[in-house]
């Protein structure tokens, strides 16, 4: 498996541009970098905002506190005052009016205020404002805020929220009320005796300044405590009462001062704790987490946004700029494959840096280097195949030149100076097609007369042993052909053919057209040869064929001319059998004068 | 070139600016505030000062699910004609949701079985072809009623029971109820039927024939008889549904001997929250009927049904 992402990872490197590689890389690089750096933050951004949203709530809760205490501080003046300035310079048997006092004050706090009332330690009412009258069905004594003021007489104490059901009341209201109370020392008739002040708080005081409270997030709300988890204010306080909503009031109520994460019903909730100081009651501020996650959302859409936007930026500088940094490479590239389908003239000159500049020029140098070697290289093959020609052609002529002259001085000895005019004439006109001014390509038409004054030289030598023919075809003998290729094939016919024949030898040459070739048939109707020898004459690294004279060695000079000059698709073909004469084909391609000027080397053009 | 880039930069801007708007118009969860939903509320007393913590409750749900409520009253207490066509008009003006405080389930059924698309809640009479009722056993409550009455009547004796509100409805099933729980353990009941003034109607009643006992079935009635106790050096014992502090003050000073209260406050928060759901094609989660809690003098004030008796404001 790792192997084979190994190498498809290689397919791909190997597949993609250079410039792609560098946009790739540098993105990923930067994309890396900016996530990392964007998370790191984000975490960074997100722990600041929580601690802020955490300050934020203890602030909220810092003001409420001090507004709570303010509150409950002047409640507690009220209390001081009732008792230090009215209480304790009274003596109840005397005709000072304690309810004319409390009136007074009430009527200075009735905005907070339910009643200020004064009780004997049996529970009976003494003095009570606004309303004096209290129920038949009440009994101070048995109440909580009577009997705890009792028990501890140095202390202030603050009840929870309940209905005040002291006084009679003509409009029958019940007023839910927070009770301040405290053991009071009562001058009677000189004597002093307990008692209990009773100030009752309005509710609503307390709800006024718990209520419009904002926390962070704005779903965030905030409730009150007694020590004992007991709610004195809950913004949604009747849904409670009414088992509509739960709190998690009691939990609360063991929470330290500060802000702490709960889960409460399957909420997370993020809850600051603060403690009102000398009534032991607790404000709890609640943030739901989902609400901070929503807010988170919104950081982390912003997050995103800028991540996306900043990628996308990059993206698009690092093509800009891998192209930028890859045109020359690119350029260069270009100009090697120009050069590769063989364009003319490459430029390889490019602007770049250093390195690529270098570059070129050595891939510019090199290309020169590389066309002088070639042409070299050409220049060399052609010379050497021109050398290899002219050994081959001049294999040809010395035993023919010498076997002829030979003959003619026979001739003349013998008094025959006509033929012997005829043979030096023939072999004259032989030699100067022979030479052909040094041009290798001549017309078919000349190398046909060369074969032709061939011939008249043989019949001669071999006392008209054999006739011979030569033909062509309308319009075959203006094209061109290497020259000195019929004439091996001639000589080979007549050593290895004709030389026993006995007037009956034939020899006939057919040149004639087939499509883009010429075909040059040379027949005899001499012995023939078996396969194996056919085989022998053509091979180029075949053994002397050993024959009564000559060595066969003109076959295969002709036909390794042919294809030197032609190509392998060109030369001779032999078709033989023993006893049945023998076929020389010679397969050439057909050249008008323009063709074979391509193929012409010496001293001048074709003829 | 040009092409280049159209789509290296044109187009992946444009996909980006996409996908801001995308997320950034996408509602987050703290935006989904349902769409406001307008919520008529059929009662049937014209006073509703008997049944404000029934309100304050409703206000509450309303502030709490973003809903519009409409008060709507008849001409008289009890009048289910004026009911029914103030429960045709809104059906006809494509109410979304209606919570019918019935006084006659008779006269009001077929109204109610046409609501068709309008959510309708009742409250303290349950009636088929609401979709829901918030309220209590009628039946259990009358009862109740009945056994507590039994506490304080002798075998033989005679028990005055208060019919206020003449129709099929819940508070007339609870008369029934208790009458026959009443009469079963061998108490006398007589029927006080409401004609104009239930005052006098009462008065009338315990004129004619003494009663060791009156039993009121709903808030009204029951201050009613309470003002008539407090008015009479006399009175027999009285018992009754429903917690007004004018209730309260009666229960305190003994003019009344015991209630039957239920939180008003829930069944109001419950009728409009149920409605609202039903509107937005939520399921509500299946009610049981209110409970109902008895209450005397000597209990009225324990913490728990003092949150009962008087709503924190």
């Amino acid at each position: 498996m790792k192997g084979s992402w190994r190498q498809r990872w290689r397919a791909l490197y190997h597949r993609s541009s250079i410039q792609y590689i560098l946009s790739l890389s540098f993105t990923a690089v930067a994309v890396v970098g900016m996530a990392l750096m964007g998370l790191a933050l984000f975490l960074r951004f997100s722990a600041s905002s929580n601690a802020q949203a955490e300050e934020s709530s203890q602030q909220v809760l810092a003001q409420v506190n001090r507004n709570m205490d303010n509150y409950l501080r002047a409640m507690m003046r009220v209390s001081n005052t009732v008792y230090y300035q009215v209480i304790k310079d009274l003596d109840l048997a005397t005709e000072e009016d304690l309810e004319s006092s409390l009136d007074l004050l009430y009527e200075n706090n009735r905005d907070s205020l339910v009643s200020i009332a004064v009780f004997s330690q049996e529970g009976q009412l003494i003095a009570a404002a606004p309303l004096a009258g209290l129920k038949a069905s009440v009994f101070p004594h048995r109440e909580t805020w009577f009997t705890t003021a009792m028990d501890q007489i140095e202390n202030l104490h603050f009840s929870t929220p309940h209905v005040q059901n002291l006084f009679e009341d003509p409009d029958h209201r019940y007023r839910w009320v927070v009770s301040l109370s405290r053991q009071v020392e009562l001058t009677r008739k000189g004597s002093i005796e307990s008692g209990v002040l009773l100030v009752d708080m309005n509710f609503s005081g307390i709800e006024q300044i718990c209520k419009d409270v904002t926390l962070p997030y704005s779903q965030g709300y905030l409730y009150l405590i007694d020590g004992s988890g007991e709610l004195i204010y809950h913004p949604r306080q009747q849904l409670i009462y009414a088992g509509l909503l739960e709190e998690n009031n009691l939990s609360a109520a063991d929470y330290a001062d500060g802000t702490h994460t709960e889960t409460f019903q399957g909420q997370r909730r993020s809850v600051t704790v603060k403690t009102v100081g000398y009534t032991g009651w607790k404000l709890v501020g609640v943030v739901p987490r989902a609400n901070m996650l929503d807010n988170y959302g919104q950081l982390m859409l912003f997050f995103l946004f800028v991540v996306f936007f900043s990628i996308f930026l990059l993206v698009f500088a690092n093509l800009r700029l891998s192209e930028w940094i890859t045109a020359p490479m690119k350029q260069l590239d270009r100009a090697v494959k120009e050069l590769e389908s063989g364009r003319e003239p490459v430029d390889f000159t490019v602007n770049g840096p250093y390195e690529v500049e270098h570059l070129s020029r050595s891939i510019q140098s090199m290309v020169s280097t590389l066309r002088h070697l070639m042409d070299d290289i050409l220049e060399q093959e052609a010379q050497k195949r021109r050398s290899e020609l002219d050994v081959l052609q001049s294999q040809i002529n010395p035993h023919f030149l010498y076997n002829t002259l030979d003959s003619v001085v026979w001739m003349t000895e013998n008094g025959r100076t006509e033929d012997a005019v005829v043979m030096l004439t023939a072999l004259a006109r032989f030699f100067r097609i022979s030479l052909s001014r040094g041009s290798n390509i001549i017309p078919l038409a000349d190398e046909l007369e060369h074969a032709r004054h061939y011939l008249t030289i043989q019949k001669m030598r071999y006392k008209n042993k054999f006739s011979a023919q030569i033909s062509a075809e309308d319009g075959v003998e203006s094209l061109y052909t290497i020259k000195l290729i019929i004439q091996p094939i001639l000589e080979n016919a007549i050593y290895h053919g004709m030389a026993y024949a006995d007037g009956d030898g034939e020899i006939q040459i057919h040149a004639f057209r087939e499509g883009e070739e010429v075909l040059i048939e040379v027949t005899d109707n001499g012995p023939g040869m078996p396969e194996e020898l056919v085989e022998q004459l053509l091979s180029p690294n075949g053994p002397a064929v050993s024959g009564a004279k000559g060595s066969g060695i003109g076959f295969r000079n002709v036909h390794q001319r042919i294809q030197l000059t032609f190509g392998p698709d060109y030369g001779l073909t032999i078709l033989s059998e023993p006893d049945n004469g023998t076929t020389v084909r010679i397969r050439l391609p057909a050249l008008d004068k323009t063709a074979a000027a391509a193929y012409t080397y010496g001293r001048e053009g074709p003829p | 070139m040009k092409r280049k880039i159209l789509l290296q930069l044109v187009l992946p801007l444009l996909g980006l600016i996409l996908l801001f708007s995308l997320l950034a118009f996408a509602p987050g969860r703290s935006q989904r505030e349902p769409a406001l939903l307008e919520m008529s509320v059929i009662l049937r007393e014209v006073d509703s000062a008997h049944i404000s913590t029934a309100r304050q409750g409703m206000e509450q749900a309303a502030a709490d699910l973003n809903v519009e409520l409409r008060f709507l009253t008849p001409s008289s207490n009890n009048h289910a004609q004026d009911q029914l066509q103030l429960l045709t008009r809104e059906v006809e003006a494509g109410a979304s949701a209606i919570v019918l405080i019935p006084a006659d389930r008779e006269l009001l059924s077929p109204a109610v079985e046409d609501a068709g698309k309008a959510s309708l809640v009742t409250l303290e009479t349950e009636m088929e072809g609401a979709q829901r009722y918030i309220g209590v056993d009628n039946a259990a409550l009358g009862q109740a009623l009945g056994q507590a009455a039994l506490n304080g009547v002798p075998q033989g004796g005679s028990v005055l029971l208060i019919d206020s509100a003449p129709g099929d409805n819940g508070i007339r099933e609870r008369l029934g109820a208790a009458a026959a729980v009443l009469t079963a353990e061998g108490r006398e009941v007589r029927i006080c039927c409401r004609t104009d003034s239930l005052s006098a109607d009462l008065q009338s009643a315990l004129a004619q024939a003494t009663a060791d006992a009156v039993v009121a079935f709903e808030p009204s009635a029951l201050e009613t008889a309470v003002e008539l106790a407090w008015s009479q050096g006399t009175f027999p014992l009285l018992y009754g549904a429903g917690a007004t502090p004018l209730i309260a003050a009666g229960l305190e000073q003994n003019a009344v001997t015991a209630i039957l209260a239920q939180n008003e406050f829930t069944a109001g928060y419950l009728a409009v929250q149920s409605a609202a759901e039903l509107a937005r094609h939520q399921s509500p989660d299946h009610l049981e009927p209110l409970p109902f809690t008895l209450l005397r003098q000597e209990t009225m004030y324990l913490p728990e049904n003092q949150k009962l008796l008087f709503p924190v404001t």
